[in-house]
């Protein structure tokens, strides 16, 4: 019995880090999770605006503030892709 | 970007109190020929988060104009008293006025900051894409 719930322990510990949400010490993983949190409220505030919930000026706020995010999104990715082309492009 | 995403949160905050004291005054205006009617007063406090200043403002508690009602005389009003006077509305437009104006001046200098973070913050991310 005893054995038995130690190893129970043991395999829960070891499950523990695939169950977390997300890996705070990642940079990229922090702000891809900022970036998923202002989009997200950007939309539920859209939504309440709509039905009513909120104030225009929250909707202001949050679509300023998603605006911003996607593009700092969009102009990294271009970035990076760019940066990938001109590897490729790169004589061997 | 953390920075300029706050300033939009909080020139967010400056135009929600704007409004809410633009609606005060217009609840004056319109009440300024109610008998009774003490005119309302806008008064603002710093929004606080676990006992501590974030710098955004919000509307505190609506006070009431405690100056004295004047007297109007009209011996027809269903309200006037033996002598045929009643108690009128202490909302002065002059001052309507002016504090309208004020609460414009003050929306549009939030609307302002507004505007120019989105545009800081555009003009940064300008330079990422040369």
């Amino acid at each position: 019995m005893d054995i038995a719930s130690n190893l129970a322990a043991r395999a829960y510990a070891s499950a523990k880090p695939a169950t977390k949400a997300e890996d705070t010490s990642n940079p990229v993983a922090k702000a891809a999770g900022e970036f998923a949190r202002l989009v997200e409220n950007g939309e539920k505030t859209a939504t309440s605006a709509l039905v009513g919930g909120a104030d225009p000026h929250a909707l202001v706020q949050a679509l300023a503030q998603t605006e911003l995010a996607v593009e700092t999104a969009v102009t990294v990715r271009n970035k990076v892709v760019e940066a990938y082309q001109e590897i490729l492009r790169m004589p061997v | 970007m953390n920075d300029l995403n706050k300033t939009l949160a909080l020139a967010t905050s400056g135009l929600r109190a704007q409004s809410a004291r633009l609606r005060l005054v217009s609840e004056n205006l319109a009440n300024s020929d109610t008998p009774g009617y003490q005119r309302k007063i806008a008064s603002f406090a710093q929004e606080m988060m676990n006992t501590q200043a974030v710098g955004e403002v919000r509307q505190g508690p609506v006070r009431l104009d405690q100056t004295t009602l004047p007297k109007v005389y009209d011996p027809s009003h269903p309200m006037a008293d033996e002598k045929g006077y009643y108690d009128g509305s202490n909302v002065n437009l002059m001052v309507e006025i002016a504090d309208a104006r004020e609460a414009q001046r003050s929306y549009e200098a939030n609307l302002k900051l507004f505007e120019q973070s989105r545009k800081m913050s555009a003009s940064l991310l300008d330079i990422l894409r040369r």
